[in-house]
């Protein structure tokens, strides 16, 4: 077991592929449909890592990872931020409400895990 | 007061007294003597004449006139005097009042050096005062605009001696010329042989137009005019003067008001020449008929203004009406632009949703994480994976032209590395080159490395000009030249493709205009991404220039600045 990440997604599609991806190559998916389910279960789960979509509705990502940046006990999970937003500044917000990464929709199978084990803190 | 009234009465009544012994007299002498008798009894008064209209002068026909004149022939008529006039100079008269020549000088200004020399009655004629007169164009405006200037005064005149005082009281140094008459001092000023001359009021409020000369602000000396007499003369002649200057004085309807009615300023228009009389009829009778034509004209305009004011008032209606359809127009455009605004932010994110999909689970697919697949199921998973990621880079690319068009879309300054872009860009399009047997190929200078611009930005910018020219490029090579040049990061795509024709040029850049010839066809794509490049270009600073050979290939330079670039 490589390790528990908490993929916090509201698109079943999306957190199915992701899901998919990280459970071939050994890691244990924990999932969370909206914010704050995704805040509850960081807490009670404290994951190795969280990947965060940021268009969530009613909490949107950057509210979220305000959120869980807030809470001491965490801060040392690497949160890396999933969207297909591709704007400009989305990556600056969200590197700055605390997320340590930035992964661009659409998921690229060839380079997803090696991104996101880039800010995997192995332990 | 009351005893200067006392002493007036007490003359009058004595010399009342004296009229009637003087008239018993005559009455009895008549009675005794014959008529001419009469004619001894009659005075001969001398009185003394000079040019100083007004107040004295002599007329067009040559007799004396003015309002000295005037007073002198009233009293002489009452008093029964005969009066002879000798003309002469200023200067003259005085000279013959001194030697008792004649009996009167109209017209002296009462100084205490003249007391000494002539006697003078007690009522005064006239009050006047000098002041200076000049051209229009002079610019005098004050006694100290007279210093250094040329000055016309009346010979041996109290002015003459006043002006001098004036003058030295304020240190001018200002050059007087002795002139005999008032008329010849005007006509040096006209002439421009003097800058002013001093006259009394009465004399120049009445000429100074004829000579095109001004009255200047320049005032001095009041002084009260009188008869003046010989100094050792009897008083009789006086005392009969001041005696019907008081009666005279006292009633405004008396011959001395109507003198003055006559010969000040008043009268004078009552004297115009004829031909301004005619040219005043004739300005008249022109003013008549413009007075009718006026009232035709008025209700021309009245009817006129009648027509503009309902033009104005349909205008206005218009000019409302346009104004509302235009706010409507307006709010309609702007609702449009909130509605593109928003189909933008839906297409950004439901579009790109399902294919994230489709392209990932595509792509797990081959990778083989869901299971093995035989050779047909891959070519044919590829074709989706393909077909998906093309319909991506469309949208992708409409959404950005959208953005730029609607100045929506930003730029960052972060710092990269800039050959780790360039090697990505190469990295990501070789399987493209690699697929039609193309030597893709990049040269990067040792100086090139960390730089300060938006990387996905650049990043694009370059990726569509090497999938461009692998996309148009046959055989051969695309080769990617990146280096410094004067300041400036110069990246070259150059290919050995099909070139672009001179007269396509032009509309290279245009958006949704893919360059049209015989093989188009062959060629994906929305015609956009050109487009796009160039005004990315733009926004971060830079420039994209291209230079092609028909048939021989094409070389797209991408200037980008290297400022903020890390030394």
């Amino acid at each position: 077991m490589k390790g528990n990440i908490l993929v916090i997604e509201d698109n079943e599609q999306n957190l199915y592929l992701v899901r998919f991806i990280l459970e071939k190559n050994g890691y244990t998916v924990h999932a969370a449909m909206d914010g704050q389910t995704g805040i509850d279960m960081a807490a009670a789960l404290k994951p190795d890592m969280i990947l965060l979509d940021i268009q969530l509705p009613v909490m949107d990502g950057y509210a979220v990872a305000r959120n869980l940046r807030a809470n001491p006990e965490l801060a040392a999970i690497p949160i890396v931020a999933v969207t297909s937003h591709a704007m400009v500044g989305d990556r600056d917000k969200a590197m700055e409400v605390g997320c340590n990464g930035y992964i661009e929709k659409p998921i690229n199978p060839d380079t997803f895990m090696s991104e996101v084990e880039r800010h995997l803190v192995v332990k | 007061m009351l005893k200067g009234h006392r002493r007036i009465a007490e003359r009058k009544a004595i010399v009342f007294f004296a009229r009637l012994i003087h008239g018993l007299l005559i009455l009895t002498l008549v009675s005794v003597v014959c008529g001419s008798m009469a004619l001894a009894e009659s005075r001969v008064v001398k009185v003394g004449v000079y040019e100083n209209s007004p107040k004295v002068f002599t007329d067009e026909s040559g007799r004396p006139s003015g309002i000295f004149i005037d007073l002198i022939e009233y009293i002489a008529s009452e008093e029964d005097w005969e009066v002879q006039y000798v003309a002469g100079t200023w200067a003259e008269g005085l000279e013959r009042l001194e030697k008792g020549l004649i009996d009167l000088m109209p017209d002296v200004a009462l100084t205490t050096e003249r007391e000494k020399r002539f006697s003078f009655h007690k009522i005064q004629v006239l009050s006047s005062w000098f002041q200076a007169y000049a051209r229009k164009d002079s610019g005098l405006q004050s006694i100290l605009d007279l210093n250094g200037k040329r000055v016309a005064i009346l010979d041996k005149s109290v002015q003459q001696e006043a002006f001098t005082r004036f003058s030295r009281g304020f240190g001018l140094d200002t050059k007087l010329v002795a002139v005999a008459d008032y008329k010849t001092m005007f006509e040096m000023v006209a002439k421009g042989d003097v800058d002013a001359a001093v006259t009394n009021q009465f004399y120049g409020s009445m000429h100074a137009r004829k000579y095109g000369l001004v009255d200047t602000a320049i005032v001095f000396e009041p002084s009260a005019l009188f008869f003046a007499a010989p100094k050792n003369s009897s008083r009789e002649l006086l005392e009969a003067i001041d005696q019907h200057l008081d009666y005279l004085k006292k009633d405004t309807k008396s011959a001395y008001y109507a003198t003055l009615r006559k010969w000040t300023s008043e009268e004078v228009r009552f004297r115009l020449p004829v031909w301004l009389q005619v040219l005043g009829l004739i300005a008249g009778i022109v003013l008549l008929m413009s007075l009718g034509g006026s009232v035709i004209l008025k209700n021309q305009v009245n009817a006129r203004t009648r027509e503009l004011k309902q033009i104005n008032s349909e205008m206005e209606v218009r000019i409302i009406e346009r104004t509302a359809e235009l706010a409507l127009a307006m709010e309609k455009a702007q609702s449009a632009d909130r509605l593109k605004s928003a189909f933008l932010a839906t297409m950004s994110h439901e579009l790109r949703t399902p294919l994230n999909s489709i392209i990932g689970f595509t792509g797990i697919l081959l990778q083989r994480l869901g299971g093995p697949l035989n050779e047909e199921q891959e070519k044919q998973l590829k074709m989706v994976y393909n077909s998906a990621r093309h319909l991506l880079s469309l949208i992708n690319d409409v959404l950005d032209i959208s953005k730029i068009e609607a100045e929506q879309l930003n730029v960052v300054s972060e710092t990269f590395n800039l050959r780790e872009t360039v090697e990505k860009v190469i990295k990501t399009s070789q399987p493209l080159a690699e697929n039609k047997n193309l030597k893709l190929t990049a040269e990067i200078a040792p100086e090139i490395g960390l730089m300060k611009s938006d990387r996905r930005r650049v990043e694009q910018i370059l990726l569509n000009l090497v999938s461009n020219a692998v996309k148009f490029t046959e055989q051969g090579f695309v080769r990617m030249k990146c280096e410094i040049q004067n300041g400036k990061i110069v990246i070259a795509v150059a290919d050995s493709g099909i070139g672009i024709r001179p007269e396509d040029m032009d509309k290279l850049f245009n958006a949704f205009q893919q360059i049209e010839s015989g093989i188009t066809r062959k060629y994906d794509g929305t015609g956009l991404g050109l487009s796009i490049s160039r005004k990315l270009a733009n926004l971060l600073g830079g420039e994209i220039r291209v230079e092609s050979e028909w048939g021989k290939g094409s070389t797209f330079t991408f200037l980008l600045p290297r400022e903020g670039e890390k030394a």
